[in-house]
């Protein structure tokens, strides 16, 4: 036992620390939504060549942090906070289906519905109301769900923002070790680089005006729409 | 196409760019694919309606005649089809955005398709000179049961002419939406010097850009679309998929014609489910 004062308090942690912890639950490979069997077009990038080393995948990494997640995931994650936040439906919505229309491809659609819905059950089981209204339904987005859980841990909109993109980068170079391959010291090396570059993600992404919105990466696109025809895969996106 | 002031590359003074806009509407009378409507104001019109393919379906060819953008300039075109009317519509030459040392080019195109009307978007191509700056808007709106097959294609600079895009920018914005929802998203952004231009997971070095788009498809169809521009051995990249019903083609590549060859293939297939009719290229575009 130390010195009075120094003694650990009784019952609930405090605030910040609980959010703490639940976005470590939150972001934690453990949850059970099966984001280990999505590559985000990296599979067909690494069978077409385009991928071929750490710097390739570092590149397809940072590439998708500081464009496409800066100025679609970063936006809609704090978008879909808020609404939840202000508890607006029409919001929700609104943003869900801003964020399912702006996925590229059949796969990469179907990526965020199958891990939206079982997010959706998994909070559900755990008693959320509002879950449990989303789940079954057809158009139930991972974002929305991610922004619900996130909000009902007390985790914070930037700190939901960041954790969202934790969870593409982690998922990502998860992938790359397994196709390139990687090795899991360049796999730190990368997700290193990438929480260098959250932050300006964050940044940029949180700044933005609704009608910038956005961002097409052909080549992910493609790639990603490609795969659905590649012979031997290991991912489903 | 005349040239305006004589010189295509120069700009206007700042502040004194071009506002042009046509709206179109067409409507079926007695099966017959009437336009109704037709307003212009500035340098965009149609002339009159074509129909080489029976009178049910009408070919509207849109005239820009200075024949590009420049800084401030802004074009606005809209057009809309009532309950079972069809149309085609195209550009008989490229659409072009010069350099701007300021403002920004704007080009807003709104089609709107009632149930059962079939409206075919299929312009040719529009070059982003290097150094431009554009804003280029196309948002599709449908009503349910309404079908849609169109395309959009930019290149960024002609490389082939040395002029590379190293200091332009552009926002390209492709949506679809039915029934006040949206189906398909498309935001591009590409600047001189970004990443995006030279990246796989960009441009890859490609300059030319396309995307098609067709309701009405399902997995057979687009197994069929991916065959049929597999087969005719183009150069460039091309991908199909299928998002919320929508067949989605993008293409990359070096030459604009090699992107519209892949889309005409693609459109053979899906122009008899599509619009019920076999694909014949417009004969504006002088093929």
């Amino acid at each position: 036992m130390g010195p009075r004062g120094r003694e650990p308090q009784g019952g609930e942690p405090p605030g910040d620390l609980g959010a703490s912890l639940q976005l470590l639950r939150l972001c934690s490979p453990a949850l059970p939504i099966g984001a280990y069997s999505y590559s985000q077009g990296l599979e067909w990038a690494v069978e077409a060549g385009w991928v071929s080393d750490e710097e390739g995948a570092g590149q397809w990494l940072m590439g998708l942090l500081r464009f496409s997640w800066t100025y679609l995931e970063v936006p809609l994650m704090a978008r879909l906070h808020q609404a939840w936040r202000d508890g607006s439906q029409p919001a929700v919505r609104r943003w869900n289906a801003f964020l399912l229309a702006s996925r590229e491809s059949a796969e990469m659609q179907a990526a965020e519905l199958n891990m939206g819905q079982a997010l959706a059950r998994l909070l559900a089981d755990l008693g959320s109301a509002e879950a449990q209204a989303w789940s079954g339904r057809a158009q139930t987005s991972l974002a929305a769900m991610f922004a619900l859980a996130a909000l009902s841990g007390g985790i914070g909109q930037g700190q939901a923002c960041a954790g969202y993109l934790w969870t593409l980068a982690e998922g990502l170079v998860s992938a790359a070790l397994k196709l390139v391959p990687l090795g899991q010291t360049a796999g730190q090396r990368l997700l290193n680089r990438a929480c260098q570059a959250i932050p300006q993600a964050l940044s940029v992404g949180l700044s933005l005006e609704d009608g910038e919105i956005g961002y097409m990466a052909p080549g992910l696109a493609m790639a990603s729409a490609l795969h659905e025809t590649q012979r031997t895969r290991l991912f489903r996106s | 196409m005349g040239m305006r002031q004589g010189n295509a590359m120069s700009a206007p003074p700042e502040g004194e760019g071009w506002h042009a806009s046509l709206e179109l509407g067409l409507r079926l009378r007695e099966g017959r694919t009437v336009l109704v409507h037709n307003r212009h104001q500035g340098p965009l019109m149609v002339q009159r309606p074509f129909y080489p393919e029976g009178e049910q379906g009408c070919h509207l060819y849109i005239l820009h005649p200075p024949g590009g953008v420049v800084a401030g300039d802004m074009l606005r075109v809209s057009a809309s089809l009532a309950e079972g009317a069809r149309a085609l519509l195209t550009t008989p030459a490229a659409g072009k955005v010069y350099r701007s040392h300021g403002p920004q080019a704007a080009v807003e195109q709104t089609l709107a398709v009632a149930t059962g009307a079939v409206l075919e978007w299929l312009p040719l191509e529009t070059i982003v000179y290097d150094q431009a700056r554009a804003h280029l808007r196309t948002r599709v709106n449908l009503a349910p049961g309404a079908a849609f097959l169109g395309w959009e294609i930019i290149c960024l600079g002609l490389p082939a002419a040395g002029q590379a895009f190293r200091a332009g920018q552009v926002r390209q914005d492709l949506e679809v939406w039915r029934a006040g929802q949206p189906l398909l998203l498309e935001r591009g952004r590409y600047q001189g010097g970004s990443p995006v231009l030279a990246a796989p997971w960009g441009l890859g070095g490609f300059w030319v850009s396309g995307t098609m788009l067709a309701t009405g498809g399902g997995p057979a169809l687009l197994a069929e679309v991916r065959a049929r521009v597999a087969s005719a051995g183009l150069p460039g990249r091309f991908a199909a998929t299928l998002v919320s019903g929508l067949i989605v083609c993008r293409y990359l590549g070096w030459e604009a014609e090699a992107a519209r060859g892949c889309f005409l293939r693609a459109w053979e297939v899906l122009r008899p489910q599509v619009a019920g009719q076999t694909a014949r290229p417009p004969r504006v575009w002088g093929q």
